[in-house]
């Protein structure tokens, strides 16, 4: 048996480089652009599964040209190859219009499982791997934290935590699923792994893009006011410390 | 069957799987109130699940003018296909102005395939939300909760968004109590694969960690699994519950459910207070809901403190068993 994946990896700036700007509130994007982190599980898990069962795994990115540079670590990590749809501005997007572009790519594309983040690192809307399963006329199982692959391939069992507490879940391949923390450690890609991806193909194509138009506006980010006065005890005995604070829990009516 | 064709707020609820009202249901009707009064327009709230006679009575005595009641038991587990086909259907039969699905794992599922299916815009994970000039304006927060946006949806009907549980106010009741409506829908067998073969509960109590009075959260700075004894022994305390930061579930010292933040619950308790946690962004919009927030953390820099209204710096392990001698102490 073997089982195909595709994966949809989203190029993000570094999280830890963002600094919010103190005299206007906005934010500066600085550092490294990256792999979307939940993206880094789905990856994982693609190459987990064909490692085990065999297959074949194949990236897609859409985004500015240098998204390239997240196809070509997927496939250092130990992808085979990769489709990066290049558009002229991905800020007149919206998650529909990108969820479009991917499944008019994907149509032509035959695959058992196909795999997202849950939810990007910046913009964080968690819509892109739903609706390219409406698109594609697919289920969806999201948040997904554990994958057994059963019957060679056309049959999956997935676990995932809601409020409810954890679910476990059945479904037939094809499917989509969207990949969240605790699924797997994602690898660093090894020497040879960097070397390897030198080799592997990427397709560039030009993206089939509508974009949002008055669907849908956003305004440019900026950080809310936030007022705190807090007390602070320091360097005073536990017991001490203990003591006031039990003192100010009586004073606001907590206890 | 509703026939009508008169705009109007649609807002949807939601009820665990043992058919009890999830809090967030009262949320969203609070949610849609003020917007439905600023259009000028009636409020309907959605149910749909399986066996939900009662609740759906109890949500719709929170204050809508409408109550629609789809009850199926292949809605018992909200997969996102089905709860699709259905919300569809009410779109397509209502035509409200605006709909809005709250942010839970069931709401984040569908609200998109939804939006995709009709075709229109979807604002997600929303904190803020009126009308101006006829058109809805919502603000959601993005960047780990750093900045917010204002989004805007004019080429949209209905214009629709998903909401952050915690972040509106719960809807009391006006004593306006309107007759259940069932709703017939259709429901393609072919649409239904896939199957919830079980769930199983956590353990802890961690089910109630939404409607909390008391949250004791716990974070990488306990160490261990072992040290969450201070921290439930605290909990125990002030008759609250236990949560965790990512650093922890991650760890797998606590279970994956009992994550507070971004990528896991939201809680609005009275009184949270941070143990050895500090204050990642992406933890604070879980927590920034809450009255009041104590934090305690050996790091007089721990960004914690900057929403904390009232910290101690020192080592939580001297602390917090302090602080549970002393509260029982004060209990007498
Ligand atoms: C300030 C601001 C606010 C916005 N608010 C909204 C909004 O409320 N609603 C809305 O519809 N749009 C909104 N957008 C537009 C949206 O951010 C873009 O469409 C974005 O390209 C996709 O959304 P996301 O990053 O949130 O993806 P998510 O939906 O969070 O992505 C989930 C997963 O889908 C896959 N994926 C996403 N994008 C790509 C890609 N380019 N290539 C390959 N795989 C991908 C990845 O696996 C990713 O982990 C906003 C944009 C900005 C700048
Ligand atoms: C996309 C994304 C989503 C995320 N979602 C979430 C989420 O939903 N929830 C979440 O919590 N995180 C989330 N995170 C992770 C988040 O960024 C932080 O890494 C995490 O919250 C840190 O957890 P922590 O505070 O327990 O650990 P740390 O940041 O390691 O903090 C430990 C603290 O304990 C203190 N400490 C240590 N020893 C002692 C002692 N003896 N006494 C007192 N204090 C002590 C330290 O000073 C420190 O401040 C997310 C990250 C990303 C990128």
């Amino acid at each position: 048996m073997a089982l195909n994946s595709v994966v949809l990896v989203k190029q993000v700036p570094d999280m830890n480089a963002v600094k919010i700007d103190r005299a206007s509130g906005k934010p500066v994007m600085g550092g490294q652009n990256v792999v979307s982190s939940y993206d880094a599980y789905a990856i994982e898990e693609a190459i987990k599964l064909k490692e085990a069962h065999g297959g074949e795994v194949t990236v897609i990115s859409l985004g500015a040209p240098g998204a390239k540079d997240v196809i070509t670590r997927a496939l250092a990590m130990g992808a085979d190859k990769g489709v990066l749809l290049t558009v002229p501005d991905p800020n007149t997007l919206d998650t529909l219009s990108v969820a479009q572009a991917l499944a008019n790519q994907l149509q032509a594309m035959t695959f058992d499982l196909l795999l997202a983040g849950q939810g990007s690192d910046d913009y964080e809307d968690n819509h892109v791997g739903p609706q390219v399963a409406e698109l594609l006329g697919l289920p969806l199982v999201s948040n997904v934290n554990s994958v057994e692959v059963a019957d060679g391939g056309r049959h999956l069992t997935l676990q995932r935590d809601t409020e409810d507490g954890r679910q476990i879940l059945e479904v037939d391949t094809p499917v989509l699923l969207t990949a969240i923390s605790g699924l797997n450690e994602p690898r660093y890609p090894s020497l040879k792994g960097i070397m390897a991806a030198k080799k592997k193909p990427i397709e560039q194509v030009a993206a089939a893009v509508e974009p949002a138009g008055d669907r849908i506006t956003w305004s440019d980010p900026v950080a809310p006011e936030r007022t705190v006065t807090g007390t602070v005890v320091q360097g005073v005995p536990a017991a001490d410390a203990a003591k006031q604070l039990v003192g100010w829990l009586k004073e606001q009516k907590l206890i | 069957m509703m026939a009508e064709q008169n705009g109007g707020v649609l807002v949807v609820g939601e009820v665990d799987n043992a058919g009890a009202l999830r809090p967030i249901s009262f949320e969203m009707i609070g949610a849609g109130r003020p917007l439905a009064e600023s259009l000028g327009q009636g409020l309907a709230v959605l149910l749909m699940g399986s066996g939900i006679g009662e609740a759906a009575r109890t949500l719709g005595a929170a204050g809508a003018n409408r109550l629609l009641v789809v009850d199926d038991e292949r809605l018992r587990d909200l997969t996102s296909e089905a709860a699709t086909a259905v919300l569809t259907q009410v779109i397509q039969n209502l035509n409200p102005t605006v709909v809005l699905v709250p942010g839970t794992t069931a709401g984040r599922d569908y609200a998109p395939r939804v939006a995709a299916r009709l075709g229109v815009g979807l604002a997600a994970d929303c904190v803020g939300l009126a009308i101006e000039e006829e058109e809805l304006v919502a603000v959601r927060p993005i960047l780990g909760g750093r900045v917010q946006t204002v989004v805007r949806m004019p080429g949209s009907r209905p214009q629709m968004a998903t909401v952050h549980p915690g972040s509106f106010e719960k809807a009391a009741g006006d004593g306006a109590a309107p007759e259940p409506e069932p709703v017939p829908v259709e429901l393609n067998e072919a649409e239904l694969r896939v199957r919830v073969r079980e769930t199983v509960q956590g353990g802890g109590g961690s089910a109630d960690l939404e409607s909390a009075d008391v949250v004791v959260g716990g974070g990488r700075g306990l160490k261990e699994a072992a040290s969450f004894g201070v921290v439930e022994e605290l909990a125990a305390a002030l008759g609250g519950v236990v949560g965790a930061t990512r650093a922890v579930t991650d760890a797998g010292w606590r279970p994956h459910h009992e994550q507070i933040g971004q990528t896991g619950r939201t809680v609005t308790p009275r009184l949270y207070i941070a143990v050895g946690v500090s204050g990642a962004v992406q933890h604070l919009v879980g927590i920034q809901g809450s009255d009041y927030i104590v934090a305690i953390n050996r790091d007089p820099d721990a960004p914690i403190f900057k929403i904390a209204s009232f910290g101690i710096v020192g080592d939580l392990f001297e602390i917090v068993p302090a602080l549970t001698a002393e509260l029982k102490a004060a209990r007498g």
